[in-house]
């Protein structure tokens, strides 16, 4: 009999399977697509409006509309890769975990927490890569610097890492749920953490700000999820400042990190694991 | 009048136990409310130091100073308090669509009436419960604030947030009186906390909406929901406008309590008609 | 090398109470009270190979747990357990591809599909070779009479077409050891026959090892040649179905028919009547005094025709459940 099931097969199977499923719904699906662009449209149409009103945002910072819509247009990539892959397969394994289902999970021959993190792919957050992807286009053309080659081969890698550290995050996040029980708040802290990534870092400053930013920079890492890659098409690649070069390489470190921490977390979880009675 | 305040106590009762069982739930949700305002004010700094930074440039943004900005935050966290009505729409259609709407009909409980009472019992267990969060973040964004109003104002701002919960009851509970004749309110639903979330002036006060969108926004009840309350806190309705927009408001209120019990007893005539 | 061997097995949980009341809900934020229930008591059982082996026992007798102690869904408190060499809550992939667990009433096929793709992911995880997979499949679902049923989403299908699909499922791996838990709870008895059938002639054909957890005594009876019967986490009996009652059949019972169509007033003293049809009645007597009771009536009374018979085996099995309830309420 052949060892390991391919991973790569099951992933697709796993994706042939959701939109199947979706498929058969598919008012739902169109109206699921339809909805989470409306909510980008609004969300850009509100910095539209703050643009009317000012040049930048942060003085001598670097964002000004366009290189804004390029920071905006990043954050949708990184979160509806988040949105499609991730986020329903951690909110159900949070409830899994939590009833005692997890049962079938881990009878598999396979890695319980590949199967756990993919098994469910939201075709329908979709939409919003594409909407991010116009608007990186739009707003490139708009906007005055030009990005070069390496930087252009490099923002698709630290989209990446922006994926696997709100990944982690999450997934560490659902399984303690094993430990603390039904926890809405849990899922609001989500919320509010990754809250504070949707903005450039500059805007963190004085004397509640620095501390702000350093801890959410260097202890959850969020706000060099779509800062650093945002910041490869707006400006050069010759660091100005320490943190120039610091801030992507340790990015990379912080997605590896943040992977085997959450890694570790979800070991833990399976082995507090109580299946519920029958 | 006794069944009433032992029913009363009752279901006050039930729902602080109910908020209490899942303790960690309790401990932190209410401060973590708070929390997009520290995003806010960040960025609303480096708004403002952009325009600070440009000579000549205006500090004031729709008449709004950067601490305005945040203290409208605030505010709007209160009125927000007041009118959101979580789940209010759906349960509606949810009792409709799985038929246990039919206990308020055969029972002499009047729907609204108990829904009312129960979000009364619910909001009050918060105000409760979030009070000292509540008075801790407002104490330490004390700064942002130019002081208390005067007495009128006072009065002004209390009477419109009772409004804007009438509000947001009755607008919400005609949504959910649409399951009646739609089974999947939720797309009307997500459709009405989209426009919720950007005209209400839960995202941005609606001042800064120029031309057009702002004459079409004056237009619609959304504003009353959060705007309105902070706008009067702040000074920004005074005199006539303030008297003009209170009863607007409470005009507003009037139509939506007609259309929920409209809307509700067409429906549930148009329900029983299917029998079962 | 047996293929289950299980010494000490035991698991033990916390339950925390939650008590009335407002002021015990707001103490509940800093300190929770909580008892120790144990499910499995140190339990020791061997199976062999191509055995087929029935958990008899009252609920929350620890039957489940144990089965999945063996699966390795949870992990143990104490004790050690093989099956086929591995340590199940290792979780060993070579292990997880060795087995398969079915559960009454519990699915674990995706719901808005059709069987058929949960199979082909079933394929593709369990890496089973194409040709092989369908051959599998298609003999599973020709015995079982669900060909036609592969393309409908599984939400549509009755329960126990579901149930057919999951044990499909099960076995389209062809595993070695199958835990079966409560595989017919809920079915009606078509089903029910169709589903021991099956399982009947696969065990036969295929020579694999089945552990069975069952409420119903056909399922136990038509299927499994030795009982283990489970109570309050600990195993009381391990042997044959007549052998239960042998053990634990307290009593025996006693049909007469009388001679002179008449049935005595008096026999109370002898036992417990159950019945009385002139002239026909039956009494229930302690078994250890049956023969001298039996030699009693006889002399005293004109008998026609006498039988000796045990009780109905589910009676017994009820008893003794009921006994060791009474246990636990203690």
């Amino acid at each position: 009999m052949s060892p390991r099931p391919s991973y790569f097969k099951v992933f697709l199977t796993f994706a042939r399977n959701s939109l199947v499923r979706d498929m058969t719904f598919r008012a739902n699906f169109v109206i699921d697509t339809l909805a989470s662009i409306s909510w980008m449209a609004m969300n850009l149409g509100f910095y539209a409006l703050i643009f009317e009103y000012t040049p930048s945002i942060g003085a001598d910072t670097g964002w000004g509309k366009y290189e804004f819509f390029l920071f905006l247009a990043t954050g949708l990539l990184v979160n509806s890769i988040v949105q499609t892959l991730f986020m329903t397969n951690a909110d159900e394994f949070s409830e899994l975990i939590r009833t005692g289902s997890l049962d079938f999970a881990l009878l598999k021959p396979i890695d319980t927490q590949f199967l756990v993190s993919l098994q469910r792919i939201e075709w329908s957050s979709l939409g919003n890569l594409v909407f991010g992807l116009v608007l990186l286009g739009y707003a490139l053309a708009k906007v005055e610097y030009v990005p070069g080659l390496v930087q252009v081969v490099l923002y698709p890698i630290y989209v990446a890492c922006g994926v696997a550290i709100l990944y982690a995050l999450m997934i560490a996040m659902a399984a303690s749920s094993v430990w603390l029980g039904r926890n809405q708040t849990l899922y609001d802290f989500w919320f509010y953490i990754t809250n504070f990534s949707r903005y450039p870092r500059e805007i963190y400053r004085g004397r509640f700000g620095d501390p702000l930013r350093w801890f959410f920079t260097f202890i959850i890492p969020v706000l060099v999820v779509i800062n650093v890659p945002a910041r490869l098409l707006v400006r050069s690649l010759h660091p100005q400042t320490p943190e120039d070069w610091l801030l992507p390489l340790f990015t990379l470190l912080a997605a590896a990190a943040s992977l085997w921490a959450s890694r570790w977390v979800f070991n833990r979880s399976l082995v507090s694991y109580r299946s519920a009675s029958s | 009048m006794r069944n009433r305040l032992t029913t009363w106590g009752t279901i006050l009762r039930i729902s602080i136990e109910e908020r209490l069982v899942y303790r960690g739930d309790f401990a932190l949700g209410t401060l973590m409310r708070f929390l997009p305002i520290v995003t806010q004010i960040f960025l609303w700094g480096a708004v403002f130091a952009a325009l600070g930074a440009a000579k000549g440039a205006p500090s004031r943004i729709a008449g709004y100073s950067c601490n305005d900005f945040i203290a409208y935050y605030l505010l709007t966290m209160i009125s927000r308090a007041f009118s959101s009505m979580p789940g209010l729409a759906s349960g509606i259609a949810r009792d409709i669509r799985s038929g246990t709407v039919k206990k308020y009909l055969i029972q002499p409980i009047d729907m609204l009436g108990f829904l009312l009472l129960y979000r009364i019992a619910h909001k009050l267990v918060y105000y409760v419960v979030a009070a000292v969060p509540f008075a801790l973040v407002f104490f330490l964004c004390r700064g942002f604030f130019h002081g208390w109003p005067d007495a009128a104002t006072l009065l002004a701002f209390l009477a419109s947030l009772i409004l804007s919960f009438l509000l947001g009851f009755f607008l919400e509970a005609t949504i959910g009186m649409v399951g009646f004749w739609f089974l999947e309110v939720s797309s009307l639903l997500f459709v009405y906390m989209l426009f919720n979330f950007f005209f209400s002036g839960h995202m941005f006060p609606i001042d800064m909406l120029p031309g057009v969108w702002g004459t079409l926004v004056k237009l619609i009840p959304l504003q009353y929901l959060a705007y309105f309350p902070a706008a009067v806190f702040l000074g920004k309705v005074s005199g006539a406008d303030l008297v003009w927009g209170l009863a607007i408001q409470l005009g507003w209120v009037v139509l939506f309590v007609i259309a929920s019990r409209v809307t509700f007893h067409v429906g549930v005539r148009r329900y029983s008609g299917f029998g079962g | 090398m047996a293929v289950i061997e299980i010494e000490g097995l035991s698991k033990s949980y916390r339950v925390y109470h939650k008590k009335e009341g407002l002021t015990a809900s707001l103490k509940g934020l800093f300190r929770r009270e909580y008892r120790l229930v144990e499910a499995v008591r140190s339990i020791d059982l061997t199976v062999e190979e191509g055995e087929f082996v029935a958990f008899l026992g009252p609920n929350g007798a620890g039957k489940t747990t144990t089965l999945k102690l063996l699966s390795g869904v949870i992990t143990p408190t104490g004790g050690t357990a093989r099956v086929l060499g591995r340590i199940p809550w290792k979780r060993e992939n070579a292990y997880r591809r060795r087995f398969a667990l079915v559960m009454g009433q519990k699915n674990q096929l995706w719901w808005d599909l059709p069987a058929a793709e949960s199979f082909r992911l079933h394929q593709q995880i369990y890496r089973i070779e194409p040709t092989r997979f369908e051959r599998t499949r298609d003999e599973l679902t020709a015995m079982l009479g669900v060909r036609g049923l592969l393309g409908q989403p599984v939400r549509e299908l009755s329960l126990g077409e579901r149930m057919k699909m999951e044990l499909i499922a099960a076995l389209l791996h062809s595993p070695e050891v199958l835990f079966l838990d409560e595989p017919t709870i809920g079915l009606d008895v078509v089903a029910q026959y169709n589903v021991q059938s099956f399982l009947r002639h696969y065990q036969e054909s295929r020579r694999i090892t089945i552990l069975l957890t069952s409420h119903y005594m056909k399922d136990v009876a038509a299927l499994c040649r030795r009982v283990v019967v489970i109570a309050l986490g600990r195993i009381i009996y391990d042997g044959s179905l007549a052998g239960i009652v042998d053990r634990f059949g307290g009593h025996k019972v006693i049909s007469l028919e009388m001679t002179d169509g008449q049935v005595p007033d008096d026999l109370a003293c002898y036992g417990e009547v159950i019945a009385v049809e002139p002239p026909r009645v039956k009494l229930r007597v302690q078994r250890g005094v049956v023969p001298e009771v039996l030699g009693r009536i006889l002399a005293a009374h004109a008998v026609e025709d006498v039988s000796v018979e045990d009780p109905p085996l589910e009676q017994v099995i009820a008893e003794m459940f009921s006994s060791t309830q009474e246990q636990r309420a203690v």
